[in-house]
C-alpha cells in the first residue's frame, strides 16, 4: 500500500524523520518495500490573482498582479490560458525549486520582469495528466503567502508499505497511523466525523437476502454539486498512486484510504424502486460493471440489485447504471461489510481484483462501515451536501469477545517477564481494554483487529509494542526424543560419497514438458505414466518427471565438450497411482572416457559398499533408459536396488550422445540398512597366487564364475582380469581367466595343497558351467 | 729373505695395488670389479693364499692369520668407500629439481550441490543440539499443506503460497511446514526436528524465483520453550554459517500456523549492517532469510499435543537463500542451470 508520509502526518505528530517511520513501520510489521522520494522543492507560496492584463508585447502572454499576503504585489507573466482574476494558485517566488530541478531566477519576458512563476500540478511533482492543465487551482479559503511544499507535504516521501493479510485494518492511513502512535507514545487525531443531519434515510428501502453481508450501511445525501475536489484531497490521492477524478468519487476513495473502509455511492435518481436488494446473483446473470466490462456471473457473487436488476457487483466494483456522473445531484452512500472468504472467491473466479476487494476478502470489521459512512457524510457535507441520517440493514456489530490472559502466559511464551502494568499499558496503547482479575487480565479488542482471538494474538501485540528486540537469544536444553535421521544420513553418505568418487551432483527442475515423455515413448522406451499438474504455469511444467535420466541426457549433451562427463542427482521421481507414486531415486551418468560403463559399475558398486556395508550381486537387468543386452541389476539380498548399464542407444541416438554413454540408477528407499561388516583377522601366512583360465559357454557370466570360485574355503580373492572370444575356444564359447588368490588362516600353503585346492575349483567349475581349463 | 717375508711383502703391493684401484672406483659396480679383482673366489686374495701351501708348516698358521688380517683392512676399506659413494649419490640427488608446476593428470573431482551443503551443515549444527533431521514427500494432502496448518480454505494467507494441484486433495507441498504436523503426529512430545526438502509454488521463474525451491523447516516442542530458544537457536546456526559476528534479528510478520509470528534477518556480512548503498542488502543492513513463530495452539491441537501442557518454536527459510549468501550469488537460477564446475566450484 503506497503511503504518503504526509498523510500519515495528518493525524499523528510523530517525532521522526522517514528513515526512522521506515524502522519504526518495520519493527511493527509492517516492512516497507520501497521508499518513494519526492523532488525537492522550495519557495512555493499561495497567491491570489487580484489583477489578470494582457502583456503589452505579446499576444499568448499575460501579466498577473499577484497577491501573496505581503505588502509589495509581485508582477508575473504566464502563458497559461486557464487563469482568471480571483483565482487562488501556488506561486513560485524567485529563488524557487521546482520538480525536474527547475529553478526560478528573475527573467524578463517580453520586455518586462517577471516576479516569479504560476505553476502547475507537474512543476510541484504531481502526475501532470492527473491534473487540470495549466496552473493548479487551489481554494480560496488558503491564507495567501501559505508556504505550499510544507503545507500539503510535498517533499515527505511515499511509503510502499507490505501489509500482512491478517491486518486489513492496516490496509489504511490511519490504521497505520494509529499503529505509530501507539509505538511512539503519543496521540491519535481520529479524522472528524460530527455531522448534523437532515432528515432520515427512510426514503430507501434495503433487503439483505444473503448471510454472507453482514452489515449494509446507507445514507441518502442531497444538494451534490459535483466538481473537482479541494487540492488537498487531490494531493493525498495522488501521492497515494489514486487518480482523482471529482469530489464525489474522490470522498469515496479517500475515506477508502484513509480509514480503509470501500464505499460505493450510487447516484440516487437511477436506483430503480429506490429499493436494493443484496443477493446472491443469478447463474449466468449479466452485468456490466463501471470499468465497462459485461460480465457473466454465477451463484457465487453477490449483487447489489434495484427493481431493474442488479447495479452493483458487492464488494468488488460498482455498476455502470447507477455510476456518479457530472450531473448527479443525489446519492445514496453505501458503506457494507462482507464475508471475506466469499468475497475473494469471487474476485478469483472473476479475476477482477479492486481496491475494495483486497481490503473486502480480508474481513474487515463490521463496526467499520459505520465509520466509513460517518465519515463520507463529513466530507460530502463540506462539499455543500445535505446529509440524513444513516441507517443500517444486516446484523448489528458484535460486542467484542473477552480473551483471557494468564498470569505468567506472557513469559510462557516469550521468555521474558513483564509486569502486568506493562502488558496492559502495552496493549492500552493499541486500543485495547483490560480488567484485571486475580490470576489474569481479561482483555477486549477494539472493533478494527478482527485478527484477534486467543490469548498469543495477545500475546504477540504485546511483544510488537515493547519490540521483538527484547526476546533473548537462549540455548534450549536437548531434547530427548526417539526420532532418527536415517533418510537424510543416507541421503548425505551416498550424495558425499559419489561426489569423492568424482560425480558432481546436479539439481534439475522437477516438472517437465509433455515432450519428455512423448520422446521416450516414440523411442520405443516403456514408461510409467507420468503425473500431471492441473494448474500448471505454462505446458513446460505440466508432468512431474518420472525420471530423473532425461534432465542428465540434456546436461550431458549441453555439456559435450566436457569429457569425461560425471554427474549424478539425487530426488525424487512420480508415477501415476492411488495415490501417485512418489520414489527416491539416485541417477548417475558417466560419459567420455575409457569404459564408461565399466567405470559407472565399480563406483556405484563401491557405492553401495559403503552405503550398506555389504557387496552388491552383479546380475543381468532389464531397465527402462539402459542396453536391453547391457544391462546389470545389482542386487543385495533378495531384493535390486539399482542398475547400471549403458545408455539404450535410441535414447543415445535422441539425446545426441554417445552410444557408450552409461547409467545407474540406486533405488534408495530399497537399499537394506547398513550392515556393520564382522571383522576377520589377516592371516599371517603368505598367499599363493594362481591364474586360471576356463572355456565357457557365451552366456555364463564373469560374476558367476568368480562367485563359483570363492565357495572353495581356502580362496580368499578370485577376480576375472580377461576375456577371449575366437577361433582358439571355438563358436559359443569363450575363455574366462580368474586370478586366484588362495590362503590359509592356519599354515603356509604348500604346492601341493595349492594345487589340490585349484583342483577342486576346476572340477567344481566343469560340473557348474561345462567350464574346461584351456591349455 | 724367509718366506714369510715374502708374503709379507706381496701383501703390502697388493693392498697398495687395491688401494689404487678403490681410489679409481667411481660407482658402485666399479666397487664391485674391485672386491671380485681382488676378494673374489679367483681374485688375488684366493692366489696368495694358494701361497701358503709352500711355506713350512710352522709357518702355515701366522700367515694364515697375516692374511686374513689382510683382507679384513681390505674389506673396511671397500665397505667406507661404499659408504662415501652413496652418500655422494644422495648428496647428488639433491640437487635434482623438476618443473613442480607443470599439470599432473586431471583429478577425478566431483562435488555435492551446494543446497545440499547448505542442508548438511545446517543439518550438523541442529543435530549437534539433539534435532533429528526427517525428510519427506513432496506431493501432500491438502489437508496437511493447509487445514492443519491453520489455514483453511479461503484463507487470505493461502494466496501467497499459490500451489501446484495434482487432485483437488493433493498439492506439492508449497513448504515444509507439513512435515511439522506429520513428525508430531507420529512422536512426542517433546519433538526437536528440522526437515530439509523441496518445495514448490506456482511462480514464473526469474533471478529471484524457482517454482520448485529448497526449505530447511525447525521444529521444536516441549515443555518450557519459548521464543528466546527460537533466537538462540538461529543466532547460533547463523553464526555458524556466516560467521561469528552475524546477528539475528525477529520483526514482528504472519504466519497462520504461528504466534506470535517473526520474520528473522540476519545482519548483512557485505556491510556489517551499514546499509547505505549496499547491493547484497539493498541498503537496509539485513537481510530477510525466513519467517518463524511459536507453533499456534490450533496446530498443536491437530496434532494431538496439548497447548496448555507444551509449547513450541517453528521456523523456516529457503535453502538457496542461505546459500546465495555465503557464496554472494544473485541469481537463484544458477542452481537448476548447473553449468559445468558450478558445484565443484562452490565445494
Ligand atoms: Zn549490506
Amino acid at each position: 500500500m503506497k503511503v504518503p508520509v504526509a498523510w500519515l502526518r495528518d493525524y499523528v505528530d510523530l517525532p521522526a524523520n522517514a528513515d526512522e517511520i521506515v524502522a519504526r513501520l518495520a519493527a511493527l510489521g509492517f516492512p516497507v518495500d520501497e521508499v518513494e522520494t519526492r523532488p525537492q522543492l522550495t519557495n512555493v507560496v499561495v497567491g491570489r490573482i487580484a489583477k489578470l492584463e494582457r502583456h503589452p508585447n505579446a499576444d499568448r502572454l499575460q501579466l498577473c498582479t499577484i497577491d501573496i499576503g505581503r505588502d509589495e504585489t509581485l508582477l508575473i507573466a504566464t502563458a497559461a490560458t486557464n487563469v482568471a482574476q480571483g483565482q487562488t494558485v501556488p506561486v513560485a517566488l524567485i529563488g524557487a525549486e521546482l520538480a525536474g530541478g527547475l529553478k526560478i531566477a528573475p527573467r524578463k519576458m517580453r520586455g518586462i520582469d517577471s516576479q516569479g512563476m504560476l505553476i502547475s500540478a507537474e512543476e510541484i511533482g504531481l502526475p501532470g495528466e492527473w491534473f487540470e492543465d495549466g496552473i493548479m487551482q487551489l481554494e480560496a479559503t488558503m491564507p495567501l503567502g501559505t508556504d505550499v511544499v510544507a503545507h500539503f507535504g510535498l517533499t515527505d516521501p511515499v511509503l510502499d508499505v507490505d501489509v500482512t493479510p491478517n491486518r486489513p485494518d492496516a490496509l489504511s492511513i490511519v490504521g497505520l497511523a494509529r499503529e505509530l502512535a501507539a509505538s511512539f507514545g503519543v496521540a491519535l487525531r481520529v479524522p472528524d466525523s460530527e455531522v448534523e443531519y437532515e432528515g432520515d434515510s427512510d426514503d430507501a428501502r434495503v433487503t439483505i437476502e444473503t448471510v454472507d453481508c453482514k452489515r449494509f450501511v446507507y445514507q441518502r445525501v442531497e444538494g451534490i454539486d459535483v466538481r473537482p475536489a479541494q487540492a488537498g484531497m487531490r494531493i493525498r490521492l495522488a501521492l497515494a498512486g489514486q487518480r482523482p477524478i471529482n469530489n464525489v468519487v474522490d470522498i469515496s476513495n479517500f475515506v477508502m484510504l484513509e480509514a480503509g473502509q470501500p464505499l460505493h455511492f450510487f447516484d440516487w435518481d437511477r436506483v430503480g424502486g429506490k429499493h436494493l436488494i443484496v443477493r446472491d446473483a443469478h447463474d449466468r446473470e449479466r452485468f456490466t460493471t463501471l470499468d465497462g466490462q459485461e460480465r457473466t456471473l454465477d451463484v457465487c457473487a453477490i449483487v447489489i440489485a434495484d427493481e431493474e436488476g442488479p447495479t452493483s457487483l458487492a464488494g468488488i466494483m460498482g455498476g455502470q447504471r447507477s455510476e456518479v456522473e457530472p450531473s448527479t445531484t443525489q446519492l445514496l452512500v453505501e458503506a457494507a461489510s462482507w464475508t471475506g472468504p466469499r468475497i475473494r472467491r469471487v474476485s478469483g473466479a472473476l479475476k477482477l481484483r479492486t481496491e475494495a476487494s483486497t481490503r473486502f476478502e480480508k474481513s474487515l470489521s463490521p463496526a467499520l462501515a459505520d465509520v466509513g459512512a460517518a465519515r463520507a457524510a463529513y466530507l460530502l457535507a463540506r462539499e455543500g451536501g445535505r446529509v440524513r441520517r444513516p441507517r443500517a440493514a444486516g446484523q448489528p456489530v458484535p460486542d467484542p469477545a473477552p480473551i483471557g490472559l494468564l498470569a505468567g502466559e506472557v513469559q510462557r511464551l516469550l521468555g521474558f517477564e513483564l509486569t502486568t502494568e506493562e502488558i496492559e499499558r502495552a496493549l492500552a496503547a493499541l486500543g485495547f481494554v483490560t480488567q484485571r482479575e486475580p490470576d489474569r487480565l481479561i482483555v477486549r479488542a477494539p472493533y478494527w483487529r478482527g485478527d484477534i482471538a486467543i490469548a498469543a494474538d495477545l500475546i504477540e501485540e504485546v511483544a510488537r509494542m515493547v519490540g521483538y528486540d527484547h526476546v533473548r537469544a537462549e540455548v534450549p536444553g536437548t531434547a530427548s526424543q526417539d526420532i532418527d535421521s536415517a533418510e537424510f544420513d543416507r541421503e548425505t553418505e551416498l550424495a558425499t560419497t559419489l561426489a569423492g568418487l568424482g560425480y558432481t551432483e546436479v539439481v534439475s527442475l522437477s516438472l517437465q514438458p509433455g515432450n519428455v515423455a512423448e520422446r521416450w515413448r516414440a523411442n520405443g522406451i516403456a514408461i510409467d505414466e507420468p503425473v500431471e499438474i492441473t494448474n500448471p504455469l505454462s505446458d513446460d511444467q505440466r508432468w512431474m518427471r518420472f525420471s530423473i535420466a532425461p534432465a542428465l541426457l540434456e546436461f550431458a549433451a549441453r555439456d559435450r565438450a566436457v569429457r569425461p562427463y560425471r554427474v549424478f542427482e539425487l530426488g525424487h521421481v512420480f508415477a501415476q497411482g492411488e495415490p501417485p507414486q512418489e520414489t527416491v531415486q539416485l541417477t548417475a551418468l558417466h560419459a567420455g572416457g575409457p569404459s564408461a560403463f565399466g567405470r559407472l559399475k565399480s563406483d556405484v558398486l563401491a557405492l553401495l559398499r559403503r552405503a550398506t556395508g555389504v557387496e552388491a550381486r552383479v546380475e543381468r537387468g532389464v531397465f527402462p533408459s539402459l542396453h536391453p543386452g547391457k544391462t546389470a541389476a545389482l542386487r543385495i539380498g533378495d531384493r535390486v536396488v539399482g542398475y547400471a548399464g549403458v545408455l539404450d542407444p535410441r535414447l543415445a541416438h535422441a539425446y545426441d550422445v554417445a552410444d557408450t554413454t552409461a547409467l545407474a540408477t540406486i533405488l534408495v528407499e530399497a537399499l537394506p540398512p547398513y550392515v556393520t561388516p564382522r571383522y576377520v583377522a589377516p592371516s599371517k601366512f603368505p598367499p599363493v597366487e594362481r591364474d586360471l583360465a576356463v572355456v565357457v559357454p557365451l552366456d555364463v557370466l564373469a560374476g558367476d564364475l568368480s562367485d563359483a570360485v570363492r565357495e572353495e574355503p581356502l580362496v580368499r580373492s578370485a577376480t576375472v582380469f580377461d576375456e577371449y572370444r575366437g577361433p582358439q575356444v571355438g563358436d559359443g564359447k569363450k575363455s574366462l581367466a580368474v586370478r586366484i588368490i588362495l590362503q590359509s588362516a592356519q599354515a603356509t600353503l604348500t604346492d601341493q595343497e595349492a594345487d589340490a585346492a585349484l583342483a577342486r575349483i576346476v572340477a567344481a567349475l566343469r560340473k557348474r558351467f561345462g567350464a574346461e581349463p584351456r591349455a | 729373505m724367509s718366506g714369510m717375508d715374502s708374503l709379507e711383502s706381496t701383501l703390502a703391493a697388493l693392498a697398495a695395488r687395491f688401494d689404487d684401484a678403490l681410489a679409481g672406483a667411481a660407482n658402485a659396480h666399479a666397487l664391485d670389479e674391485v672386491r671380485v679383482a681382488f676378494l673374489g673366489r679367483s681374485g688375488e686374495v684366493t692366489a696368495v693364499r694358494r701361497g701358503i701351501g709352500t711355506l713350512p708348516p710352522a709357518e702355515r698358521p701366522t700367515a694364515g692369520k697375516v692374511i686374513n688380517a689382510a683382507v679384513e683392512a681390505m674389506e673396511a676399506k671397500l665397505a667406507a668407500a661404499r659408504t662415501r659413494l652413496e652418500s655422494a649419490a644422495l648428496e647428488r640427488s639433491l640437487e635434482d629439481s623438476i618443473d613442480v608446476s607443470f599439470p599432473g593428470p586431471a583429478a577425478n573431482i566431483g562435488a555435492i550441490h551446494p543446497v545440499r551443503r547448505t542442508a548438511i551443515d545446517v543439518a550438523r549444527y541442529f543435530t549437534r543440539h539433539g534435532f533429528a533431521v526427517v525428510l519427506g514427500p513432496e506431493i501432500e494432502t491438502d489437508a496437511n499443506n493447509f487445514d492443519a496448518l491453520n489455514i483453511p480454505p479461503d484463507h487470505p494467507a493461502r494466496e501467497g503460497l499459490d500451489s501446484f494441484y495434482l487432485r483437488p486433495d493433493l498439492v506439492l507441498r508449497t513448504h515444509t511446514s507439513p512435515m511439522q504436523v506429520r513428525s508430531m503426529r507420529k512422536h512426542g512430545p517433546p519433538i526437536a526436528i528440522i526437515v530439509p526438502g523441496k518445495a514448490y509454488r506456482r511462480d514464473a521463474i526469474d533471478a529471484r524465483h524457482l517454482y520448485m525451491f529448497h526449505q530447511v523447516e525447525g521444529l521444536m516442542v516441549g515443555r518450557g520453550i519459548h521464543f528466546g530458544h527460537l533466537k538462540g537457536m538461529l543466532l547460533g546456526l547463523f553464526r555458524e554459517l556466516f560467521g561469528p559476528w552475524a546477528d539475528v534479528r525477529f520483526r514482528p510478520s504472519f504466519f497462520p500456523f504461528t504466534e506470535p509470528s517473526a520474520e528473522f534477518d540476519v545482519k548483512c556480512p557485505a556491510c556489517d549492517g551499514q546499509g547505505g548503498t549496499c547491493r547484497t542488502c539493498g541498503g537496509s543492513g539485513w537481510i530477510e532469510l525466513g519467517g518463524s513463530g511459536m507453533v499456534h495452539p490450533n496446530v498443536l491441537r491437530a496434532v494431538g499435543y496439548d497447548p496448555d501442557e507444551v509449547t513450541g518454536w517453528a521456523f523456516g527459510c529457503g535453502l538457496e537463500r542461505i546459500a546465495m549468501k555465503r557464496h554472494d550469488m544473485n541469481d537463484i537460477r544458477a542452481f537448476v542451470e548447473n553449468a559445468p564446475g558450478f558445484a565443484a566450484g562452490l565445494a
